[in-house]
């Protein structure tokens, strides 16, 4: 009868522990979407994903809840295990202790792209150069029927400092990080920035560059390259990433 | 109240050694880069943290969802109604376990509890293999977000055509195993009694028969998601520390490139509902019979799904699962661009 007694004490824990977890997992979507930091992590055309999730761990915790409380009414066939209990848990311990961030600058490895990722929408042809984001840029020079189409317009971009020791001092790249569905496919793009001020803005500091394209060698390849007139510090986007 | 769960009896080790596994090589990766680059592993760790909650965000809603769904199969659905109506033959079942993904629309994460309670349920090998694999994109959900990323022309078809056909195939061979102890795990063999039998005669009603099928939605939600956060985390391990170009470089030519789009997809453990726009990004840069490649094999297998499937079949047929689909994709990828002349 202990023996008993003491198998479904456990049995009771264990429950607690996983309404514990579905609740705090709800509460961490909640916070995700209601703090905006969900933008970190997918593209917002799927912010829905967030909604279901959201509502189906508070329903799972209630349920799960409610049958702690009305044990009789429990119809769990089994016990999970405290590991797995622990495994299931460690995106919330994740969350909480490493601060919400966008890939920035440290998550570049091997490189920045300097070629548009995604179908090449006529859009960005014909939009206003002014309103072009770099995505947009890299799309309409790579179907520019010369790299010297676009010489002379104003550009007026966002993004992060990137750097590397093969540039000059008086360059880096200003770059987003494009993104299809969720962090998993993010990919680096960006666009070199000429500019005598260049040397002060350190990597991963994100800037406005508003100046003037022309195309030119940029290692080794044509890039539509920014002679920037003004360059300013700013806060990151509340969108970090580029949808393509 | 009966308890009578073999793993309860029994906590495997395997689950544990991955679990510390997994913690000391995240560890021992963090301190290699920032041994390595001079980086902060302040800034590693929270680059690993973006990747890993990213996956994580993005392909739990719709494991809840799967669990769910197997909760209410477990509650709602008898096993003899599943014996009913099985064609005979192993290519029949196999034909069929393949259009059961528009009965119950899931994607990869959501398949594979309901896999694991259809078996329970008395589904036969071969068309429970064949549903696995061709579930994850044989479902409105993903027909449409493939129309809307590529409209209705060769790589919807192709997609559709090299999906069935793989998952025919690997579903006659792995149903050839006489015995489905050889391939299941004890959990997900045919219980010898219904969770009805439970219950007194006459059966609860609708109210308590919707609680109980949450509950065993939580418990599914429980044993499946462990699979999902192991495969999340080596995923983002992988992406935080292999750089993308040195992939790149290597996926030119007509087999390199479906090679290379393969174990992308691998890799990447992207859900099948978005792969579609995922894809999007490559079709400039890859060949069509990688593109084609890349949607049939990664809604099939992928880290997160592989991780998973242990929790159902035996070892050696989850190498099975995972090869075969594998090889046959590649071979596919190849013939069409070798088709379409690259």
């Amino acid at each position: 009868m202990s023996a008993e007694h003491h198998h479904h004490s456990q049995i009771d824990q264990a429950a607690w522990a996983k309404s514990l977890i579905l609740f705090g997992l709800g509460i961490y979507f909640a916070v995700l979407i209601l703090t905006g930091n969900l933008a970190n992590y997918i593209n917002l055309r799927f912010a829905w994903l967030a909604y279901v999730g959201t509502a189906l761990f508070f329903l799972l915790g209630l349920v799960n809840f409610y049958a702690c409380l009305n044990p009789r009414r429990a119809h769990s066939h089994h016990q999970i295990s405290w590991d797995n209990l622990l495994v299931v848990a460690f995106p919330l311990l994740l969350a909480l202790l490493i601060p919400s961030r966008s890939l920035g600058v440290e998550a570049v490895s091997g490189g920045i792209g300097l070629s548009p990722v995604g179908v090449e929408r006529a859009s960005a042809l014909t939009r206003n150069p002014l309103d072009r984001n770099i995505l947009d840029w890299l799309r309409a020079f790579h179907r520019a029927p010369t790299p010297a189409a676009f010489n002379g317009q104003s550009v007026d971009v966002s993004g992060f400092v990137y750097r590397e020791p093969s540039m000059g001092e008086d360059e880096f790249m200003v770059s987003r990080f494009t993104m299809s569905c969720c962090v998993a496919d993010a990919y680096p793009i960006g666009m070199p920035v000429r500019s005598s001020a260049a040397g002060e803005f350190a990597p991963g500091a994100w800037v406005r560059v508003r100046g003037e394209v022309l195309a030119d060698l940029f290692q080794g390849e044509f890039a539509p390259i920014v002679h920037a007139d003004a360059i300013a510090l700013i806060e990151e986007p509340a969108q970090p990433y580029l949808y393509p | 109240m009966r308890i009578d769960h073999p793993r309860a009896a029994s906590p495997l080790p395997i689950k544990r050694v991955a679990f510390v596994l997994l913690a000391a090589s995240i560890l021992s990766a963090l301190l290699y880069q920032s041994l390595h680059a001079g980086d902060d592993l302040y800034l590693t760790a929270s680059v690993f943290a973006t990747r890993f909650l990213g996956i994580f965000v993005e392909a739990v809603p719709f494991l809840l969802l799967g669990s769910l769904t197997s909760g209410l199969i477990e509650t709602f659905v008898k096993t003899d109604d599943i014996l009913r109506f099985l064609p005979r033959s192993r290519l029949g079942a196999a034909l069929g376990g393949t259009l059961l993904g528009l009965v119950f629309p899931v994607c990869e994460c959501g398949v594979v509890p309901v896999t694991r309670r259809l078996f329970r349920k008395g589904l036969p090998l071969s068309m429970g293999v064949a549903f696995l694999l061709a579930a994850p994109f044989m479902n409105p959900i993903v027909f449409a977000s493939t129309y809307i990323a590529f409209g209705f022309g060769g790589v919807l078809i192709g997609r559709a055509l090299l999906t069935v056909l793989v998952a025919v195939i690997v579903a006659t061979v792995i149903g050839s195993f006489a015995d489905p102890r050889e391939v299941l795990k004890p959990t997900s063999a045919k219980a010898g009694e219904d969770c009805s039998h439970h219950h007194p005669p006459g059966g609860p009603g609708l109210r308590a028969k919707l609680f109980s099928a949450m509950q065993i939605g939580g418990d599914d939600f429980f044993e499946m998601g462990r699979f999902l956060i192991l495969g999340s985390g080596l995923a983002a391990l992988l992406q935080t520390f292999v750089p993308q170009d040195s992939l790149l470089a290597l996926g030119s030519g007509p087999v390199m490139s479906v090679l290379f789009m393969q174990i992308l997809a691998f890799l990447l453990s992207v859900c099948s509902t978005v792969d579609s726009f995922l894809a999007l990004a490559f079709v400039n840069t890859f060949s069509t019979g990688a593109i084609i490649s890349f949607l049939s094999f990664g809604p099939m297998v992928d880290i997160k799904s592989t991780l998973m499937f242990t929790g159902v079949f035996r070892r050696k047929i989850v190498l099975y699962l995972v090869l075969l689909p594998f090889v046959l994709n590649l071979l596919a990828g190849v013939l069409i661009n070798v088709a379409l002349g690259y």
